[in-house]
């Protein structure tokens, strides 16, 4: 099974850090939480595999703050699926959290190979 | 949460059915396009399917954990707490229900005394933009500042004044009806044209008055009361343009009024407009602000006018000025201090029940301290049980206070339903409960709930467990028991204060009903009634045919009239002086009440002749005019010189100069508490007046002679109706009706309180004695007298009261200084009273003490030892 030789690579997430990645994942358009889930793993290079029973939670958390709006629409495949988009709101909050996550990289990684 | 969150979350609960399907199809389909993907890149459709299913992992635990996100976190807690206040209320009966009914009694109490200052006092008048409304009044150059008004006056008023959008006057009076069946006199208000449109109140059917349609050439129009068009026309739509015979007119119907207006009484029933004009003062008036102008501004306008007025006409107005009332202060100014009053001691009500509670919920919790202990052991946070003890005082409340709001609500309606239609108060039927008395209520209990809440646990510093569980620790700490005693002082403190208000109250209604009214109104029937138009001369006439049928009935002992009746709250009023001194000036004039009666007046009413003779046959019209003076108007006018055969010249109609020819004793005429006026009686057959009540002395129930009265005057006119019919004493029941309501409604709330303070009391040393269960016995095993431990206790106990009640007599000597106008002759400080009150007071906190005190005499020590 492909996701079988992916466990030994995969590393949890830090706290709060898949709202983020939710969030950003759909700057590109609305998605479905199973597109999501495939989004995040493709363009993690299949390090970070998310779990259903978290993106699932997470997807209702964000939508309840107001950062989420939903709808169903159909797929690729003529699948009725449940589609989430960006609001305004959302869109605010992600950029915030992105220049949190870029000082944040940049302080671990100062910590990390500080600079001779 | 913040506010999206709320409503996202309580849209998922309001729809909690179609949000789990809506969650099944999300999972549904993210499995779907999982399969199809895996079908897309090769995979057998049943492999597929397991592959898609074992990678999204426990279908159920993920809708679990998606689900979690739908709730409110702390409703959820809200409700388990709820459930288990419930179930721990219902564990301990006692506790329950006497907190309960305390709190029932306190909020339902306080709730339906709201509803009545919220409607009677507070609510505005049921106009709109009822704030601009105004009364005007002259004001007299001596004496009261409301005088009735001149129309004369008031059409300069209305021509000059610049501060009102609309004035109107009005005066009310009885009217006779024909056509009807049996002739009736009816109330009717004389309006000029412009007075729905300062009140601004439309007709329901057909229309007012148009500008202009009063005065001399008004045509004669009538507009019906709801009440009148109900009950003489069915209701019927068609009566706009018929006629009805009223005073004598034959009126044409051109409006009916809402079923809800009831200005400037509940007893009009129709409203005419004024086509007289003279310059007598006779009329109220009422006028709408402009928008902006202040009641201030437009007073200070009209004293401009009022001073303009008397320099052009100083024979009429000379020294008079104008008063301006807010037409709400002229409504409810009266009546104000007593439901003021009243509601002050309703919420001494509450503060006692309060006391009670909180009382109950300490020592709840003290007993409860074992199983708080192990709550906190046992992982529990001390924020989680204070937020469960605030859930339970919650519940308590509001299931209390709601309980109470219900039957306190149903009792004042029932109460109000009892309440005779013309009952002298004002706004009476007005009293309604709206959103505003519910909000109230709510606000009441909640925030009592929450401050119950918290006083257990600002009191129970929860021990340790060891500490807890050591239990030999079984006395209350001491910060705790001193809080139940300034509790039990607070309660017996503020029922004193109550039960002493309420015994000078009724103190004062006892002296009111022995009060010397000077004439006997024992089987006296009164019988008001305004004569058919016609001259003077034939009215008196009728007058005196109608008594002279009268007195040959069987039964009748005595009948005489009278202008106006005893009891009425009013009387005219005029001036008169020595016609051997000069004229007074027009600024110390004495006035004086002037009554007109016919003969054998003084010996049907059963008041005594001091001097002199009665009216009789020799006074006849066109002859000397003569008349009667009572004690008081005889002593200020002639000192202790004999009034008999002295004159007065007497301002009223055609009386110039009268001839004493007797003199009466005094009596209360307006109303039981006031004192005798100065007043001149003088003969209907010589002036005559169109005013004219019955009074008959009867031998028998009077009331069973109405009939055969009513017979006898139409035998005399058959159109003559009579307006309305009581007996003396009825009148003078009706009179005494505020101090009634307020000796009842004070006793009420004081005996509630005694009630409560009495429960408080027998809880706090019935806690006490428990909790000392095991010294009792120690003691009594160690041979201690029973009757002295019964003593101790109960020395104990009336040390506390009797704080209370030396704390109550002080609070008393400050507050009820406040009572002192709603006191009829009797001091707020009468000794007698709060003599009575605190002995009462001992009495009751000796028995509330008695039995638990019985209880700790009679500790069996094997018993009270094992307990432990």
């Amino acid at each position: 099974m492909a996701s079988r030789s992916n466990y030994q690579n995969r590393i949890e997430l830090l706290q709060g850090t898949l709202d983020m990645l939710i969030l950003r994942t759909l700057q590109w358009g609305p998605q479905h939480g199973h597109g999501i889930g495939q989004a995040i793993r493709a363009s993690s290079g299949e390090v970070l595999q998310v779990e259903t029973g978290s993106l699932y939670p997470a997807l209702h958390r964000l939508e309840r703050q107001g950062w989420l709006a939903s709808e169903w629409g159909l797929s690729e495949n003529k699948q009725r699926a449940k589609y989430y988009r960006l609001t305004a709101a959302g869109k605010k909050q992600l950029s915030a959290e992105q220049s949190k996550w870029d000082l944040l990289v940049k302080a671990i990684t100062g910590v990390m190979r500080p600079a001779n | 949460m913040n506010w999206h969150g709320w409503k996202w979350t309580l849209a998922r609960l309001l729809r909690l059915g179609r949000a789990d399907q809506d969650l099944d199809e999300e999972i549904r389909a993210h499995l779907a396009i999982d399969m199809q993907q895996r079908i897309d890149v090769g995979e057998s459709p049943e492999a597929a399917r397991l592959d898609a299913v074992k990678e999204f992992g426990n279908v159920a635990l993920v809708k679990e954990v998606t689900r979690q996100m739908w709730t409110f976190p702390s409703l959820e807690r809200l409700w388990q707490d709820a459930r288990y206040a419930v179930r721990s209320l219902s564990r301990s009966p006692g506790f329950t229900v006497v907190s309960l009914a305390a709190l029932a009694l306190g909020i339902g109490a306080t709730t339906a005394m709201f509803t009545v200052l919220y409607s009677v006092i507070l609510r505005p008048l049921p106009f709109p933009e009822a704030d601009r409304l105004v009364t005007l009044w002259e004001k007299p150059p001596r004496g009261a500042r409301f005088n009735v008004v001149s129309l004369v006056n008031f059409k300069a008023w209305k021509e000059r004044a610049r501060s009102f959008e609309a004035m109107a006057a009005y005066n009310e009076g009885t009217t006779n009806l024909v056509g009807a069946g049996e002739p009736v006199q009816i109330t009717a208000a004389n309006v000029t044209a412009d007075f729905f449109r300062v009140l601004r109140v439309q007709p329901v059917l057909g229309r007012g008055f148009a500008t202009g349609e009063d005065g001399p050439s008004a045509l004669p129009f009538v507009v019906l009361s709801h009440g009148f068009w109900m009950r003489h026309f069915g209701g019927q739509a068609d009566v706009i343009g018929r006629r009805v015979s009223i005073g004598g007119t034959r009126r044409e119907i051109i409006g009916v009024m809402p079923p809800d207006f009831a200005f400037p009484g509940r007893r009009v029933e129709v409203f005419v407009p004024v086509r007289v004009e003279y310059s007598g003062r006779d009329f109220r008036v009422v006028a709408r602000l402009r928008p902006g102008v202040s009641a201030a501004g437009a007073e200070a306008e009209m004293i401009s006018i009022a001073a303009g007025t008397a320099a052009e006409n100083p024979g009429m107005n000379s020294g008079w000025s104008v008063t301006l009332t807010p037409l709400h202060e002229h409504t409810v100014g009266a009546i104000r201090p007593l439901v003021r009053v009243l509601f002050a001691a309703v919420l001494f009500v509450l503060l006692i029940a309060c006391a009670n509670v909180a009382n109950l919920l300490l020592m709840r919790a003290a007993e409860r301290e074992h199983e708080m202990s192990l709550r906190l052991a046992l992982g529990a946070g001390r924020w989680h049980l204070a937020h469960q003890l605030t859930v339970e005082s919650l519940i308590l409340t509001v299931a209390g206070g709601l309980g109470g709001v219900v039957v306190a609500m149903w009792g004042l309606r029932a109460l109000l339903a009892t309440l005779p239609a013309d009952f002298p108060l004002p706004r009476v039927d007005e009293i309604s409960a709206d959103a505003t008395v519910l909000w109230f209520a709510i606000l009441l209990c909640v925030s009592i709930g929450l401050l119950f809440g918290t006083v257990p646990v600002f009191f129970s510093a929860w021990r340790g467990l060891s500490e807890s569980l050591r239990g030999g620790a079984r006395s209350a700490a001491p910060r705790q028991r001193r809080f139940r005693q300034a509790m039990v002082v607070t309660e017996v403190a503020v029922a004193l204060v109550l039960v002493i208000g309420a015994g000078l109250m009724i103190r004062g209604l006892l002296r009111l009903h022995q009060v010397e009214l000077g004439f006997q109104p024992e089987r006296v029937l009164a019988i008001r009634m305004v004569m058919l138009p016609g001259k003077p001369t034939s009215q008196a006439q009728a007058v005196d045919d109608v008594l002279r049928r009268v007195r040959s009935l069987s039964q009748v002992a005595a009948a005489s009239s009278i202008s106006i009746l005893p009891m009425s709250g009013i009387n005219s009023g005029t001036w008169y002086y020595r016609a051997d001194r000069p004229e007074p000036e027009l600024a110390n004039r004495p006035s004086g009440d002037i009554s007109i009666v016919m003969p054998d007046y003084f010996r049907t009413m059963g008041i005594p002749m001091l001097m002199g003779r009665d009216f009789g046959d020799q006074d006849r019209y066109g002859g000397t005019h003569t008349g009667v003076l009572n004690r008081t108007a005889a002593k200020a006018l002639f000192g202790a010189e004999s009034p008999i055969g002295k004159r007065l010249t007497v301002s009223w109609n055609e009386a110039g100069v009268v001839e004493i020819v007797g003199m009466v004793e005094d009596i209360r005429h307006r109303n039981p508490q006031s004192r005798p006026e100065p007043c001149l009686f003088l003969l209907n057959t010589q002036l005559p007046f169109p005013l004219v009540s019955l009074v008959i002395r009867t031998s028998s129930d009077p009331r069973s002679l109405v009939s055969a009265i009513k017979r006898e005057i139409q035998e005399v006119d058959a159109d003559q109706g009579v307006a309305e019919v009581q007996t003396m004493e009825e009148r003078i029941a009706n009179a005494g009706a505020q101090p009634r309501v307020q000796a009842w409604g004070f006793t009420a709330f004081s005996l509630i309180a005694l009630a409560l303070a009495c429960i408080g009391i027998y809880g706090v040393i019935s806690h006490t004695v428990s909790q000392r269960t095991r010294e009792m016995g120690v003691r009594v095993a160690l041979g201690a007298d029973r009757l002295n431990i019964f003593g101790q206790i109960l020395r104990e106990s009336l040390t506390v009261a009797g704080a209370g009640i030396a704390v109550g007599v002080l609070a008393s000597l400050a507050l009820t200084r406040y009572l002192e106008t709603l006191l009829f002759d009797i001091k707020p400080t009468d000794a007698g009273v709060y003599t009575g009150v605190v002995i009462l007071m001992l009495i009751v906190a000796a028995s509330a003490s008695y039995f638990p005190s019985q209880r700790a005499a009679k500790v069996d020590p094997v018993i009270a030892l094992r307990n432990e």
